[in-house]
Parts: structure tokens; C-alpha cells; sequence
């Protein structure tokens, strides 16, 4: 059904909104971790999203598709130094590498993902008003 | 203007197969393959469908398996205006009922 469509393009914009905001989450609540899985610093992921690709018969039908997640990048920002003599984490000159997370740019993105979700919420809503009222027809 | 009659009612189908197949070859057009009772029977599957859907993402979110909220709002909607829909096509399916039944013989 095709006035479904709309609401599977904005629920994938949802999607890619939220899980930007999750990583955005995990970015703030590493920012003082001394330490990562990988063994080297925590470095702050970004989502990287790019509009679907349709496969071919979505193609031939003329469907649109949604944003999607491409992939998880890590950034390439230096670690944050502290020196902290005291720290099991701390290097011989006494050091600790903190992530080199900005918490002002992670909440800026965090308002920027939030306001895109609304975006998406507005869209679909409209959307549905339109077919709620196209269902007032002749009544 | 000597247009033919049946040609002017390409979506007027009746509900019997016969009689459909005898006016559309009288009005040079193709048969159709389904009937409104049949096309009716679709569309309560199909909603009755996005309604079960919407009562399994509600369970999923009352269990705590749901990935995210909006896809079980978004079905929700779905559903809702699925289900709009076809109690619409009721309402004006017996609005002309009750016209034929009031008609005077």
C-alpha cells in the first residue's frame, strides 16, 4: 500500500536519529574512561548514515526509501593528557590519557539529532492527516 | 456525441463475474480478474494483519523485547488508519443499501 510509504521513510529516519543519539550517549558516558576494549584510548564514534539505496525492483516500482546506518567510525581526535601522578592509568611521566570527547560538540549533535527525530515525528504526522483526511471525502 | 454508455462507467464493476465479462466486451474493454467481494475480503485481511501486527509490538514492548518505540507506535497507526479505512468502505456500502432498499418499485 502505498500511502504506507511515507511512514516507513520517516520510521527509518527515526531509526538512524536514535541510534545517533545512542552513540552519541556512549560518547558522554566514556568521556572518563582511562581505558578501552581494544586496550588504547576510548575514541568517540560518529554514525555515518546515507540515504537507502532501493534494490532493483523497488527501483523499477519507483519506491523511495529511507535513511540508513552505513557504518560506526571512530574518531581520529588525540586523547585529552591530564596529569595525574596518582592514577593506575597514568604513564611514566605521570600523564593519563583521557578520550578527546567535547562534551559542547556531543551536545550540540545530541540537539541536532533530537530536532531531526521531531523532523521525522512531523512528517509522518502529516502524512497521516493527510490520509485521515482523504478518508473525510464525501462525508 | 454518440459516446457509448458503458464506456463513460470504467470502475462501475458489478459484484456477478457474468454479467461484468458480458458489459466489458460490449464496451471493448478487458474483463476484470476481481470482484468487490473478493477485493473486500482482501482488505479486512490486510488490516486484520496490521492489527495483529500492532498487538505484537505492543506485547514486544510490554515484554521489554521492542528495539525501539516507534516502530510499535508506528504500526499502531498503521493499523489505525487501516482499520479507518475500511470501516469507511462499510459506511458507504451501506448508505447504498439502504438507498436501493428505499427505492420505489
Amino acid at each position: 500500500m502505498n500511502y504506507l510509504q511515507a511512514y516507513a521513510i520517516s520510521g527509518a529516519g527515526m531509526a538512524v536519529e536514535k541510534a545517533r543519539v545512542d552513540l552519541i550517549a556512549v560518547n558522554l558516558a566514556n568521556a572518563h574512561s582511562t581505558r578501552s576494549a581494544d586496550g588504547g584510548t576510548f575514541r568517540p564514534l560518529r554514525l555515518v548514515s546515507a540515504a537507502g539505496a532501493a534494490d532493483f525492483p523497488a527501483l523499477l516500482a519507483g519506491a523511495l526509501r529511507g535513511p540508513e546506518v552505513v557504518e560506526v567510525r571512530p574518531l581520529d581526535t588525540p586523547p585529552r593528557l591530564a596529569y595525574e601522578p596518582g592514577h593506575p592509568d597514568a604513564d611514566a611521566k605521570g600523564f593519563v590519557a583521557y578520550p578527546g570527547i567535547q562534551p559542547a560538540a556531543e551536545m550540540i549533535l545530541m540537539l541536532t539529532a533530537t530536532r531531526a527525530y521531531e523532523a521525522n515525528v512531523a512528517a509522518l504526522n502529516a502524512a497521516k492527516s493527510m490520509a485521515l483526511r482523504s478518508l473525510e471525502i464525501g462525508s | 456525441m454518440a459516446a457509448d454508455p458503458v464506456s463513460f462507467l470504467p470502475a462501475l464493476r458489478p459484484i456477478d463475474a457474468q454479467p461484468a465479462a458480458g458489459l466489458a466486451a460490449a464496451g471493448g474493454q478487458a474483463a476484470a480478474t476481481t470482484d468487490f467481494g473478493s477485493w473486500l475480503a482482501q482488505s479486512l485481511d490486510g488490516v486484520n494483519r496490521q492489527l495483529a501486527q500492532a498487538d505484537r509490538g505492543l506485547q514486544s514492548l510490554a515484554t521489554g523485547e521492542a528495539q525501539n518505540l516507534h516502530q510499535v507506535m508506528i504500526a499502531m497507526e498503521e493499523a489505525r488508519i487501516g482499520m479507518q479505512l475500511i470501516v469507511q468502505v462499510r459506511n458507504r456500502l451501506l448508505d447504498a443499501y439502504q438507498e436501493i432498499l428505499r427505492m420505489q418499485v
